[in-house]
């Protein structure tokens, strides 16, 4: 339990100062190196074309086509025109998720919807896009955890607009952010919390031209 | 006055012998186990506070397939399970409507009583194994299942609930009925939770004898 005697005779001698001194010098080296405190330059968005995967984070979304279809009118006027976008979609999450809609104009999209950030070039009709899961004679509007379903978003052509060669869809990610009191639940990532939601990809489809059901 | 004096002269005397005493080692090391004790006690207390999940969390009252369980708002009985491919019903024109997924459709025959006042079943969900929910599938109009029905105490009222899921998710899947939820929320809301009685065998011969089409419909 004493001290070996001698011991307090010994010359300390003053180390921590110089080596604070290292461990700074050698951080500000590395540092710099690496570019400095500047803001890293932004990834740019994935280009993707049709058939391409991307994993959403609450999603992983199959780009499938972008396809004309022409909707007869079983009363005999002239029928209605539809440019619809084609979506095998996977729900990784742990919950049923709405496919909810994608933003058009000024309105925020919903939901899986809410990944689908803009088209362009951006179709005018007067009650925005459709959005559904596809199955026989009764479509859904669920996408429950681990099953793949078909997403169809539909876009009216009124009043004889003609469809677009192709069209390019800016994509987002969602994660998942357990706020500091309550669930939020699947978010939209954002680089700037204040500012619109980041675009992870852009996915370029070519309208396939058919004219039938 | 008297009393005061000769107090006067006893504290020096006992300051003078206390003060030169160290604690003795036992002392020491029984102060050090003390405090080892009651931090861990208290690190050990914290297991029993309340998590972020449970404050949000319902009160579930638990049972198994073809039990009345008797929760404080309703009794629910789920008295069978089938597993089909497709599911008719019959369409709002009156003619049949087929639903199919990708997945499969699991349906679970439930019945209701409340216990003292009307209620409604506003929320049943499958819950599985490996954690995830399930809310009731859209494709089967809310009108077709027990949704339908006001609860009222002392009558049974019969539906089924409808759910899509994998048929790999099936095992151990359990199904939770509430009548409380919606728009409002409240703390500690009342659920039922049953578990379907479905281990790996069970699940399996579900799924092989699942139906190609279940009719599920108004019997008019």
């Amino acid at each position: 339990m004493t001290s070996p005697p001698g011991g307090e005779n010994r010359r300390r001698r003053p180390v921590a100062v110089p080596i604070a001194a290292l461990v700074v010098a050698t951080g500000l080296g590395v540092t710099a190196a690496f570019g400095g405190l500047a803001e890293a330059p932004k990834e740019p968005p994935k280009q993707l074309g049709p058939g391409a995967s991307l994993n959403q984070g609450e999603f992983t979304t199959k780009f499938v086509e972008s396809r004309t279809v022409f909707q007869a009118d079983p009363f005999g006027g002239t029928g209605k025109r539809f440019l619809e976008l084609v979506m095998e979609v996977t729900n990784t999450g742990e919950e049923t998720a709405q496919v909810g809609f994608p933003w058009y104009e000024k309105k925020e999209g919903l939901s899986f919807g809410a990944g689908l950030l803009k088209m362009t070039p951006e179709i005018k009709s007067p009650y925005g896009p459709l959005t559904s899961v596809s199955g026989d004679s009764v479509p859904g509007r669920q996408l429950h955890p681990g099953v793949t379903s078909t997403v169809v978003v539909r876009y009216e052509l009124t009043g004889g607009q003609h469809p677009p060669k192709q069209v390019k869809l800016d994509v987002g990610t969602f994660e998942f952010n357990e706020g500091f009191t309550q669930n939020f639940g699947w978010v939209l990532v954002k680089d700037d919390p204040e500012g619109p939601p980041t675009v992870a990809a852009q996915v370029t489809l070519p309208v396939r031209q058919k004219e039938t059901t | 006055m008297g009393t005061v004096a000769p107090e006067r002269t006893r504290t020096p005397a006992r300051r003078r012998r206390r003060a030169p005493a160290p604690p003795s080692r036992w002392r020491k090391l029984g102060g050090l186990l003390a405090g080892v004790a009651l931090a861990a006690t208290a690190v050990w207390a914290q297991t029993f506070a309340y998590t972020r999940d449970d404050r949000g969390a319902p009160l579930t009252w638990t049972g198994g397939l073809g039990d009345e369980v008797k929760a404080s708002r309703v009794w629910v009985q789920a008295k069978a399970v089938h597993a089909a491919k497709a599911i008719e019903t019959t369409g709002t024109n009156g003619k049949p409507q087929r639903a199919t997924t990708t997945a499969i459709f699991l349906v679970v025959d439930l019945a209701a009583q409340s216990t003292w006042e009307p209620q409604r079943i506003v929320s049943q969900e499958i819950l599985t194994q490996s954690g995830r929910r399930y809310s009731a599938t859209d494709r089967v109009n809310e009108t077709q299942t027990i949704k339908q029905f006001f609860v009222q105490p002392g009558w049974w009222v019969s539906g089924p609930a409808v759910f899509e899921l994998p048929a790999s998710e099936l095992a151990g899947a359990r199904i939770v009925v509430s009548s409380a939820g919606g728009a409002i929320t409240e703390p500690s809301a009342p659920e039922v939770e049953i578990d379907l009685g479905l281990d790996e065998a069970a699940a399996a011969r579900l799924v092989s004898e699942a139906k190609d089409v279940y009719p599920l419909g108004n019997k008019k």
